[in-house]
């Protein structure tokens, strides 16, 4: 048995400056190589594509199947500093996780001086402290053990922006929840209880769903597969939604909003159902263009609505 | 007047103006006139440019394209300072009576007026090919006197409510309620004066940078027949 030996081609590869059009280096293995020569890009903020205005190429993009000939031409592009994901996540859900609890406990200087370090006579207000606390602490621990990203990095101003509106948000709604003049649900013990297996059953929902799309892609893999039912009755949603992990987020803050009758936290509820359906309309379109088997039952975020 | 100003929640002005008793109404009313005819000619300008697009194609297509630079040069920018107008005609001026009469009011209307009239002159031109040299070098001078001045103006006005807003309660909630909300308009409104710090340097410099670029270009514009 012997082995057809490989005819193996070696490309010349020049890279120009996007904007510029000056001439960079030759280079024969783009990124790692790119990065040797300028330790100032490294690779995660390198862009290189074949046209200065096309689309970024992808690491798992073999030279050999692009559209080039013998002497290749690829263009860069700085995206700028990049954070890793994983460090977006933690430290944006941190925040709130430390701020609702900094405006539970009372901790000086945010109430009347008269109101430090007391606690509220409402059991809703301990209810809503331990939910809010739950649902973050059951997102930092997905981001360290239950995600699997495509992407390993976004730019670091995202950081900012991110963090700004998950502390921001969190403070304004733990002001009023933990506020001395804080009045409970209208409808009592009834609303609050409501409220509740709403909110527990789409966190255990959100869960589910956070899990069954982490076994649709092999470890250290970045392959895309549609989503399907399986035995856990909160993924059967996939029959109707392409993102229920968005849905059922939603229906985690309406319990929320519902158990604290607080205009704020109804706010955060809008706002963040907003920026889901957009992701989950993204989502649904790249979908819908990289199948051509994609389900036609299915709505981005809402059953049959959106 | 305004009838040909398609959407546009200024129209309601000219309505509500009259009705209001004499005195300090009368420059609301007559800064609301100006701005009526001025918003209706700034309108109507792109909807001739519009309509002579599709009649120069014989089709809807790329109409948009047409109109695009001054729809933008409207929009761009412009948000925010339509933003903050509304916000001081409504929110402030005419909501705080005590405030119409003072100087400051006259030294924002006036900047704004001025500056609105230079700016739809120039679309207009520049719609029509037609731009003199002279309205563009209007354009990107007169702001160096007339934004600090509208600032001030507005600035001025808005600390004149203060008193009124805080001993009057105006459009605040306090607790205990139960949709668990409360807003202070008194300190929302120290908050945007505030925010005139970052904006409005931003927004000068803006129109330096802006100013550098077009006039820059003198050789090649000075008449366009």
């Amino acid at each position: 048995l012997s082995r057809a030996k490989k005819a193996v081609v070696f490309f010349e590869v020049e890279i120009l400056d996007a904007k510029t059009k000056d001439k960079l280096c030759f280079l024969d293995k783009v990124r790692t190589y790119f990065f040797s020569s300028y330790p100032q890009w490294y690779p995660a903020r390198q862009s290189i594509r074949l046209d200065p205005k096309g689309k970024s190429l992808k690491d798992e993009d073999v030279l050999q199947h692009l559209p080039v000939g013998t002497t290749a031409t690829f263009y860069f592009r700085d995206l700028g500093a990049q954070i890793s994901w994983v460090t977006v996540f933690l430290t944006e859900y941190t925040g709130p996780l430390v701020i609702y609890l900094m405006f539970y406990f009372r901790v000086p200087f945010i109430y009347a001086p008269k109101y430090d370090f007391t606690t509220s006579k409402h059991w809703v207000v301990h209810l809503a402290c331990m939910c809010h606390s739950f649902h973050y602490v059951k997102r930092l621990l997905e981001t360290l053990f239950v995600h699997r990203f495509s992407h390993g990095t976004m730019p670091l101003r995202n950081i900012f922006k991110n963090c700004t509106y998950y502390w921001g948000f969190a403070a304004w709604m733990a002001y009023y929840i933990n506020h001395p003049l804080y009045t409970p649900p209208i409808y009592g013990e009834q609303q609050i209880r409501l409220a509740l297996i709403v909110f527990l059953f789409c966190q255990i929902g959100n869960f589910s769903i956070h899990v069954a799309l982490r076994n649709l892609r092999p470890p250290g893999s970045k392959t895309r597969k549609i989503p399907y039912p399986t035995k856990n009755p909160f993924t059967w949603i996939f029959l109707l939604v392409s993102c229920p992990n968005y849905t059922y987020e939603l229906g985690s803050w309406l319990g929320f909003t519902l158990m604290t009758q607080c205009l704020p936290v109804a706010f955060f509820t809008l706002v963040g159902f907003i920026q889901m359906t957009v992701w989950a309309k993204g989502k649904h379109r790249s979908y819908l263009k990289e199948f051509r088997d994609y389900p036609p039952l299915r709505s981005p975020i809402l059953p049959f609505v959106l | 007047m305004s009838a040909a100003a398609p959407g546009t929640s200024k129209a309601a002005h000219s309505d509500v103006a009259p009705k209001r008793k004499k005195g300090p109404g009368a420059l609301a009313t007559a800064y609301l006139v100006i701005y009526n005819v001025v918003m209706t000619a700034g309108w109507l300008v792109i909807a001739v440019g519009l309509v002579r697009a599709y009649l120069a194609r014989g089709s809807y297509h790329g109409l948009y394209y047409s109109i695009e630079k001054p729809l933008k040069f409207f929009q761009t920018g412009a948000i925010l300072e339509v933003m903050s107008r509304v916000f001081l005609t409504w929110a402030v001026t005419h909501s705080v009576r005590e405030v119409q009469s003072e100087d400051s009011v006259l030294l924002f209307v006036t900047a704004w007026t001025v500056t609105e009239i230079i700016r739809y002159s120039f679309y207009t031109f520049s719609l029509l090919n037609h731009l003199p040299f002279l309205i563009k070098w209007a354009r990107y001078t007169f702001f160096f006197v007339l934004y600090p001045m509208g600032v001030t103006g507005e600035l001025l006005t808005i600390y004149a409510a203060l008193p009124y807003v805080q001993k009057t309660g105006l459009y605040s909630v306090t607790l205990p309620n139960k949709y668990n909300f409360s807003f202070d308009y008194y300190t929302f409104l120290i908050l945007i004066m505030i925010s005139y710090i970052p904006l409005f340097p931003q927004l000068y410099f803006h129109m330096i940078r802006q100013r550098k670029k077009v006039l820059g270009h003198v050789e090649d514009y000075s008449k366009v027949e």
